[in-house]
């Protein structure tokens, strides 16, 4: 018989977040293969308790995950709800990539590969803070990467995270095709990191990885912390899971938009 | 008399770092040739080697900036910026982040490096970017100026620095504020403009002129901001405009004065004297490639008999 299995707290929040980024993206377009992947990593750095943001800090590398982040930093009461509604619109703060001028950014992105040299600046110049980091997969393949890989181990910044929303998929198909990461794990190891990976939409796993990454910076470690969350690209809607067309949509209809929402 | 400039800002930001404790220094292992050895021995935690990695070290650069540091970045201008061109856009001009960009080595004044090393598009590139400064210093005395001014601005920079020590043409009287250029002789026939050593040029053709024309020379170190009054002053009064640069003439500071005098409606004379669309190659001495790429003192004097 399989034990039972109590759901996270956050599981909740999680599936509330997710009907207000399908609508948000139905609205308005958006990023929703990785946004769906990345948001239960970004609700566990926002509702887990186990950071103080005004004082930590929290990059997005991948900006194109920038509704994810808005839906998680307007539930957080960081601006009101109703700005989600008209997202990427001229008059909006929101930006189509993550902007630094929404109110609880840190930083603009969009290209990708920068996010995780930004964080290592700021793991540095402010060691007495956690400095997370949220890149995806695919960034991977940019050089600029491992650069701030070599940077981190070498300036010992065990105050550095950096979670790897590891969904396998990139915007023209599986990155096993495009250009394969093989085992990411074993590279950040070799590069003088310490790794955990954990089932990205598993919170008790999630949470508990973030935990041991506080523990460690309270133990004085010196290496940089890498997350490598599994996850599924689109998660919780069965025709966008897994489906690199949904890295970004333009027109969702109605009818998918109706069966999507009855799946969340 | 000549001074090195690269050595100019060495010591200027030792001596700023003294009493700025925010001030860091990014480097991408050229700290000798950047005169920053010094700095690095006396602030050894403010001195952060990132290595050959231009485009993580300005990430890096980006970041301390928002801890509340001001970050020198430094390196050749044929490395920094041009390899983390894209850094610089989003990570410290879009991020508007406190870094000074240095990029020694810039010009045909790398004379043996040959053409890789030969930075002749660093203004294009910066000039271009929202929120980003652009600075290139004469001499010795206007980069400590620069530098020291710089540091106390939150704004992104980018100073052109060169390789050779080059003479000292700047008033050490004179002020250096962001946005003014300085008229360093007054004249009332022909208006020259230009930015770096190169400048020195114009001085020199004076004895080749004839006695009754005079040239009104101005120094353009601040390239962004422009110093439009004092330019449409001098180009009114002269009707003539030769502008020389150790740069391309795509996007140089040519092409930008050049506007800004149509945009004006002022009629002129304009001949622009710049590297055109070629690369650069080794010589012994710059006046051989100043002399192949037509921006010798004899080309000037050419422009200026042929633009009277």
């Amino acid at each position: 018989m399989l034990p039972f299995i109590k759901a996270h707290p956050l599981q909740k929040i999680a599936q509330e977040l997710r009907k207000d980024l399908l609508d948000m993206v139905y609205k308005n377009g958006g990023h929703i293969g990785g946004s769906l992947s990345s948001l239960d990593l970004i609700i566990a750095v926002y509702f887990s308790n186990l950071f103080y943001l005004k004082k930590d800090h929290f990059v997005l590398s991948a900006g194109h995950l920038a509704p994810a982040l808005y839906v998680v930093l307007a539930n957080a009461g960081y601006f009101p709800k109703n700005l989600l509604d008209n997202y990427s619109s001229f008059d909006s703060i929101l930006q189509g990539h993550i902007s630094a001028e929404v109110p609880g950014v840190e930083y603009s992105s969009g290209s990708l590969g920068q996010g995780l040299s930004f964080a290592c600046g700021l793991a540095l110049g402010d060691r007495n803070n956690v400095t997370i980091c949220l890149t995806s997969d695919g960034e991977h393949q940019e050089g600029q990467i491992w650069e701030a890989l070599l940077f981190a181990k070498k300036y010992k910044l065990g105050n550095l995270v950096n979670i790897v929303d590891f969904n396998q998929m990139q915007i023209d198909g599986p990155i096993s095709e495009i250009m394969p990461l093989d085992n990411l794990a074993a590279k950040y190891i070799q590069f003088g990191w310490t790794v955990t990976t954990v089932d990205g939409h598993n919170f008790n796993q999630l949470i508990s990885a973030l935990k041991s990454t506080i523990e460690n910076r309270q133990s004085n470690n010196d290496f940089p912390h890498c997350i490598i969350a599994k996850t599924t690209l689109g998660k919780g809607v069965s025709f966008m899971e897994n489906n690199f067309k949904y890295h970004d949509v333009k027109n969702l209809s109605d009818t998918l938009y109706m069966k999507a929402k009855s799946e969340l | 008399m000549t001074n090195s400039i690269r050595q100019a800002f060495g010591d200027t930001l030792v001596k700023l770092a003294k009493t700025n404790k925010n001030i860091y220094v990014v480097s991408c292992d050229l700290k000798s040739s950047l005169f920053l050895t010094n700095f690095a021995k006396k602030f050894p935690r403010r001195f952060i080697e990132c290595g050959v990695a231009e485009a993580n070290a300005a990430g890096i650069a980006s970041g301390l900036a928002k801890t509340g540091k001001t970050v020198f970045l430094t390196s050749f201008a044929c490395f920094s910026p041009s390899i983390n061109w894209n850094t610089i856009k989003q990570s410290i001009c879009y991020n508007n982040a406190n870094v000074k960009i240095i990029g020694s080595h810039a010009g045909l004044l790398s004379t043996d490096l040959g053409a890789t090393h030969q930075m002749l598009e660093d203004l294009s590139l910066m000039r271009s970017l929202p929120n980003m400064e652009v600075f290139s210093p004469i001499d010795s005395i206007e980069t400590e100026k620069i530098i020291k001014t710089i540091s106390f601005s939150k704004k992104p920079a980018y100073i052109r620095l060169v390789r050779p020590t080059t003479p000292n043409l700047f008033n050490p009287k004179f002020d250096f504020t962001i946005g003014k250029s300085h008229v360093l002789k007054s004249g009332k026939d022909i208006t020259i403009i230009g930015h770096g050593p190169i400048l020195e040029e114009a001085f020199q053709v004076q004895s080749s002129i004839p006695k009754n024309i005079s040239l009104e020379i101005i120094n353009c170190s601040s390239i962004k901001p422009l110093d439009t009054a004092t330019f449409l002053k001098s180009v009114k009064k002269t009707g003539r405009l030769i502008c020389l640069e150790d740069h391309q003439k795509n996007s140089g500071l040519g092409e930008a004065v050049a506007s800004l005098i149509l945009s004006n409606n002022i009629p002129c004379k304009f001949i622009h004297l710049a590297v055109n669309n070629s690369f650069g190659r080794s010589a012994k001495t710059y006046q051989e490639l100043y002399d192949y790429y037509g921006i010798g003192i004899n080309d000037l004097l050419t422009a200026v008999k042929k633009i009277l």
